[in-house]
């Protein structure tokens, strides 16, 4: 009994503290969650926090940030993160109609709507998914191979990207070789390096004579910061009254729905469902609303069920989510590997039950609720002004270039940094000019490591 | 990251040479504005300040740590810490290159929200339609009147065609 109450306050612990860094991160309009959740996570996992600890602090960072993320949307006109890109047009109708809180807190109370019910679906489809996990598992470097085809053609740069794989894939394994060379293997530097390649490939791009004219700007930029307006009495609104009954059934099904779609692109979810509910209403103001709170809610269920899904099923980084920002809950060499001695699996799949992914799951949306759902109703424009006036774009980059400069000499000296660069500066570009994104990049360095290794046996023997 | 526009974003084409030497080292950098020279110092102090906290730290666990994996852990746990000092002396020294207008709700930017609306579907829809929870939240907002009479407006001269 002392374990499980040991278990429970590590993770209510690590829950406040994903859910209070990530409710502040989120506010920065333009930290990618990949680049962000991530690296925090991989530290947490590196610093020996126990499994449930890990896995309530990912999902409570990433439920918080997802609500936060509404802030910079709505009021600020600027999508908060990758995630929040389909939302901007709703958002932006109804700033310009003077109603910008109200899209943020139909974005909000949709997506905590949305987080409840996805947590034990995701883990009720896993479950169900589960007994084919031994054959995905034996299967993995095809699957992986096959993965990263498909999300390759799905990704913007359509054929480009397939085609762009090959060498992607050579630069990974070629990079292991040098580094083996000295005796140093190298893991996270890779996830790093791919995580934060757009702001590596814009650095080295700033410093280009030829890249400097597309790069400058005439001014500073410009954002119209709309009022706030607070229509109820007390500290944590009900969200059942922030949306009307349309909503909450529309967000409820479309949640149920995309919880048990774990392959796509979270982003290509969020679009779609916004459209199969908006054509059914027919007002404008109410289609506006109603789409706006479902679109949140889907970029929430489908996060969750694609981290959630895979790990409890296979324990194998299986969708773009599970490749991405849930990657350190998979793979944190050396203690959490997909490719262990033996192709053997540890990571938080073999480390904690269904139960308690459940249990964990829905005390982290709990904590994430707790902490940004009434921080972004009601303290969402002083935020907004607080971080455009005050955090320089300067300071966050400086942050983030720290961040490289640690973890790379902490895991391989200055060979991991090299490596970071490296494959931050080609990742970045690829994806800047070939649309080759960074759920694709992930995906190939899966392949370099679990499929490559397979294809030599097989030809070499 | 493209797309992060909306349309009455675009910078200021504005005022000539008087006010072009403090932009003329303004730059888009991972989706917002910075001045290239304050960038260049931020990347100096992020690397130095960062590196610097975890290579002392470093030092200091390896000497008083036993498991030397624990200390490192620690030491990069330290660094982190680095990493937001070093943005919190940019901050400190660098001001945002952004321009926040502080602004209520523009009647032409309305106008043009409704005409944007109804020409997504032809038409923005019937008030009468609207369940009583909808209308009550429009009045609130004082969108009820704006609806209401576009409504009107648009519908009167082809009231038979909205249908379907």
């Amino acid at each position: 009994m002392d374990g499980l109450l040991f278990d429970i306050l590590v993770a209510v612990g690590m829950g406040f503290a994903g859910a209070i860094a990530f409710s502040l991160i989120g506010l920065i309009s333009g930290t990618d969650e990949t680049t962000t959740i991530a690296p925090v996570t991989l530290l947490v996992v590196l610093l020996g926090v126990p499994p449930v600890g890990v896995f309530t602090f990912w999902l409570a960072a990433a439920v918080a940030k997802h609500m936060t993320h509404a802030v910079p949307t709505a009021l600020l006109g600027i999508p908060g993160d990758t995630m929040a890109v389909p939302l901007l047009q709703q958002a932006t109708a109804l700033r310009n109609l003077g109603v910008p809180h109200i899209a943020l807190r139909k974005m909000i109370s949709g997506g905590l709507i949305a987080a409840v019910i996805a947590v034990p679906l995701s883990v009720a489809f896993a479950l169900l998914l589960a007994p084919f996990g031994q054959m995905i598992t034996v299967a993995a470097p095809w699957l992986f191979l096959g993965a990263a085809l498909l999300i390759a053609y799905f990704s913007a740069g359509k054929w480009a990207s397939v085609f762009t794989l090959l060498p992607f894939v050579l630069l990974v394994v070629a990079l292991q070789t040098i580094t083996a060379k000295y005796g140093v293997k190298l893991g996270v530097s890779y996830f790093l390096g791919i995580a934060i390649g757009p702001l590596v490939a814009d650095l080295f791009s700033s410093l280009s004579p030829m890249e400097r004219a597309r790069m400058h700007r005439d001014g500073p930029r410009r954002f119209t910061l709309a009022p706030d307006m607070k229509s109820w009495g007390g500290f944590f609104p009900n969200p059942f009254k922030v949306l009307d009954r349309t909503q909450v059934l529309w967000t409820t099904g479309a949640a149920a729905i995309t919880s048990a779609t774990f392959v796509f692109s979270p982003v290509a979810m969020t679009v779609i469902m916004g459209e199969v509910v908006g054509a059914r209403i027919k007002h404008a103001y109410h289609r506006l609303t109603t789409v706006i709170s479902v679109r949140n809610g889907v970029t929430e269920s489908t996060y969750i069920a694609e981290a959630l899904i895979p790990l409890i099923a296979f324990g194998l980084p299986l969708s773009p989510v599970a490749a991405g920002p849930a990657a350190p809950l998979f793979n944190a060499p050396p203690r959490f590997m997909v490719d262990g001695p033996g192709g053997q699996i540890v990571n938080l799949h073999t480390l904690m039950t269904p139960m308690q992914f459940l249990g964990y799951g829905l005390l982290a949306v709990f904590i994430a609720a707790l902490i940004a759902y009434p921080f972004a109703m009601n303290y969402a424009r002083v935020a907004a002004a607080f971080v455009s006036r005050r955090i320089s774009h300067e300071a966050i980059i400086a942050t983030f270039v720290g961040l490289v400069m640690v973890i790379g000499t902490w895991e391989g000296q200055a060979l991991g940094l090299m490596v970071i660069v490296t494959m931050g500066l080609v990742g970045g570009l690829l994806y800047r000019i070939l649309g080759f994104n960074t759920g694709v990049q992930f995906m190939g360095y899966y392949t370099a490591v679990l499929t490559v290794p397979a294809l030599t046996k097989l030809f070499i023997g | 990251m493209q797309g992060a526009s909306t349309p009455f974003q675009a910078p200021p084409k504005g005022p000539p040479s008087h006010v072009k030497s403090p932009n003329v080292h303004l730059a888009e950098v991972w989706g917002d504005v910075v001045d290239r020279r304050h960038l260049a110092a931020a990347v100096v102090i992020g690397a130095v300040v960062s590196l610097g906290t975890f290579l002392i730290a470093a030092r200091i666990f390896a000497a008083t740590v036993a498991v030397p994996d624990v200390g490192r852990a620690y030491a990069m746990l330290v660094g982190l810490l680095g990493c937001v000092l070093s943005g919190v002396i940019c901050a400190k020294l660098f001001p945002p290159k952004r321009e926040v207008v502080e602004s209520a709700s523009d009647p032409a930017w309305r106008l043009a929200a409704m005409q944007q609306l109804a020409g997504e579907t032809g038409t923005i829809g019937r008030i009468e339609d609207l369940p009583p929870q909808v209308i009550a939240e429009m009045k609130e907002l004082g969108l009820y009147e704006l609806f209401a009479s576009y409504d009107a407006e648009q519908n009167r001269p082809q009231a038979t065609v909205t249908g379907a």
